[in-house]
């Protein structure tokens, strides 16, 4: 028998449905549709933006695009600080892995001792702590390949130093942050650091950035800064300088090399110096720029300068005699002597021989209006503008209050104070035949004008008589080297120390410049408190001036003008075959 | 006739949705793909920038003295021991010939 439906009369067809029924359900539809088509006019129109902005929170994001700290680089365009990526490891000890093997490798990655380890990560109540900042980059890859749960990286920049201890005074440093601390690198902090800028992208839910939204704000990078140090001639006058200040057992010292003709600082160095890259158990000894910070009397460099006003107001010329006998000379009760005492001097001899009578005895025929003015013209009490922090300006009292021992004492460079960087620049009035031009930091490719304070005859001859006191005869043969004539001027100061003056502490300084005929560098050198015996400026300054103009000379490519006897063997054994 | 009409604009309709859905996740993968490519720049021109601070730190000149003296056995030069050339001074510099 066959089983078969018949759809054709099912008992439910059969029934008839009511009306109501299907009414029922279309509106029932239709309330539905009406249900949805508010909510959406809801959504997209009543409370559009407060959706959109809801929606955004959850996959819109904005990042910070960080600007690159702009570099330091040196006249010829060699790097002196740059910013290298040096990620920083920090740990979550609420929630830390602690797999002892893993943790005894992570210590060692660290550098640090397990011990050490474990008691940064003691407080399990913390959630953030640093396990070490500023680490090199494979190191840190290494770490977080250990992959230890609770321990993360984030990216930081550290800063390098190259040239090391030689020019750390001039570049500085910056601190963890970033921000620069000390030296050019907080002077230019703001062009250096740059701006950083954003942009708004949608991230998937595996945080990859699959959109960009709007307008992308680009980061500004750091602008780099270009100085006018050399940093070959930096190196060599540090390591002269450090030399001297060891071999003399001073306390400490400072070089400063200028362009002479475009008053560009080449070199600037002092001893005691630090590794900017590793600055542990810094002092202020070792901190201080002293050749623009320190202010002291600059004893007989200041000579030159009342000797070239006598000239300039033709009170004497350099051939005129000047009585120096006895030796001594009493200004209102008070005695100036000299240190070996000459008879009669020519002026030109008063600075060869230093002679504080012969000095005086000029500038006590001038004015102190006049002697004043000067030493403001070529920068003494005036602040040097050089844009680093804590330069002085050093002390020149107004003329009006001088009493005439202190317009004696002042032209031999007691009662009058400036910095080395000061007395260098002073001197380049003579190397630019008169002119005195503004001294600066950063390379100038210009022609740079500067400000007559001598005729170009009176520098002139102040340049010879610097020549000959650096020559045999002179307080400073020592500042002789082969091949470039030189000219410069001796200092040994004794320090202030209160009210009075130390009984045997002093300082031995050399101004000088190189070559003598047309000068292109002036080179000055202060040693502080020498402590072996000799102190005399010819002594301990001259040398390390010598082997400064030598060695930077040569780097600058400049002919020697003297005559040297060659030692070169120019002609080769021929070979014989 | 309009019946068959709207059929085809709606199969347009939902052709043009299709190519728009996939453009847009063509349009994002790509977008994926420059992200990860301009990462890589970023880096390669910071592991330059390290790169050149090394290479920098290798040739300081205190390094280069210290090789210079003690495993070159080289000396300072002065000008006892340099030997200048004259080159004769001409307005143009001299065409080098092959």
């Amino acid at each position: 028998m066959s089983r078969s439906v018949q759809l054709g009369s099912s008992p439910l067809l059969a029934s008839k449905t009511p009306v109501w029924r299907s009414k029922l359900i279309v509106a029932a539809i239709a309330l539905g549709f009406i249900g949805l088509i508010g909510r959406a006019a809801y959504v997209q129109v009543i409370e559009n933006d407060f959706f959109k902005r809801q929606g955004e929170v959850r996959f819109a994001r904005t990042l910070v695009l960080p600007a690159n700290r702009g570099r330091i680089l040196d006249r010829n365009g060699l790097l002196l600080a740059s910013s290298v990526p040096a990620p920083s490891i920090w740990a979550n000890p609420e929630d830390m892995e602690r797999d002892p093997a893993k943790l005894r490798q992570l210590a060692r990655l660290l550098g640090m001792s397990m011990a050490e380890l474990e008691k940064k990560l003691q407080d399990e109540d913390k959630t953030f702590v640093w396990l070490r900042r500023q680490l090199d980059e494979p190191v840190a890859r290494e770490i977080l390949a250990l992959d230890i749960k609770g321990v993360y990286s984030i990216k930081e920049y550290k800063r390098l130093y190259p040239e090391g201890e030689a020019a750390a005074h001039v570049v500085g440093f910056t601190n963890v942050e970033d921000q620069g601390q000390e030296g050019v690198e907080l002077v230019f902090q703001k062009a250096l650091s740059g701006k950083s800028g954003s942009r708004r992208v949608i991230k998937d839910r595996l945080g990859r950035v699959v959109e960009a939204v709007g307008e992308e704000v680009p980061p500004e990078d750091g602008q780099d800064i270009q100085l006018s140090i050399d940093s070959k001639v930096q190196f060599f006058a540090y390591q002269k300088l450090r030399e001297a200040v060891q071999e003399h057992k001073a306390k400490a010292g400072s070089v400063v090399v200028l362009d002479a003709q475009s008053g560009e600082v080449l070199a600037l160095a002092n001893y005691p110096s630090y590794s900017p890259n590793k600055r542990v158990n810094l002092s202020g000894e070792q901190l201080r720029n002293r050749a623009l910070t320190d202010t002291f009397e600059p004893g007989s460099t200041m000579k030159p300068f009342p000797v070239a006003l006598a000239l300039e107001k033709r009170l004497v010329r350099p051939e005129t005699p000047i009585q120096t006998a006895p030796g001594r000379i009493t200004i209102t009760g008070s005695t100036i002597t000299d240190a070996h005492p000459h008879g009669v001097l020519s002026v030109s001899e008063v600075i060869q021989k230093s002679s504080n009578v012969g000095t005086v005895k000029l500038a006590m025929q001038m004015e102190a209006r006049e002697l004043w003015e000067m030493y403001s013209a070529v920068g003494f009490g005036q602040k040097p503008q050089v844009p680093f922090p804590g330069v002085v300006s050093g002390r020149l009292r107004p003329y009006k209050t001088w009493r005439p021992i202190e317009q004696a004492t002042m032209s031999y460079g007691y009662g009058i104070s400036g910095s080395l960087f000061q007395v260098a620049r002073a001197y380049t009035v003579f190397a630019r035949d008169g002119e005195i031009v503004p001294a600066t930091l950063l390379k100038t490719d210009q022609q740079v004008a500067g400000v007559r304070v001598f005729s170009a005859d009176n520098a002139r001859a102040v340049r010879k008589m610097l020549g000959m006191a650096a020559a045999p005869g002179g307080t400073a043969p020592k500042a002789q080297t082969i091949g470039y004539s030189v000219g410069g001027k001796t200092g040994t100061a004794r320090k202030q120390e209160g009210k009075g003056y130390a009984g045997k502490k002093y300082r031995g300084f050399f101004v000088g410049m190189a070559p003598i005929e047309q000068p292109r560098i002036v080179v000055a050198v202060m040693i502080d408190e020498p402590g072996n015996g000799r102190y005399y400026g010819g002594e301990v300054a001259a040398p390390v001036f010598s082997t400064t103009v030598q060695q930077t000379l040569r780097l600058l490519g400049i002919q020697p003008d003297l005559s040297v006897k060659p030692q070169v063997v120019a002609e080769a054994v021929e070979e014989s075959f | 006739m309009i019946a068959r009409l709207s059929v085809l604009l709606m199969l347009v309709c939902v052709v043009s949705a299709l190519v728009l859905v996939h453009s847009q996740y063509e349009s994002r993968r790509l977008f994926m793909a420059l992200e990860v490519e301009r990462k890589e720049a970023t880096r390669i021109a910071i592991e330059n920038d390290r790169l050149q601070v090394e290479r920098r730190a290798q040739a300081t000149p205190l390094r280069v003295e210290q090789i210079a003296r003690q495993q070159l056995q080289m000396r300072m030069v002065s000008p006892a021991i340099t030997q200048y050339v004259h080159v004769p001074q001409t307005p143009q510099a001299p065409e080098v010939r092959p």
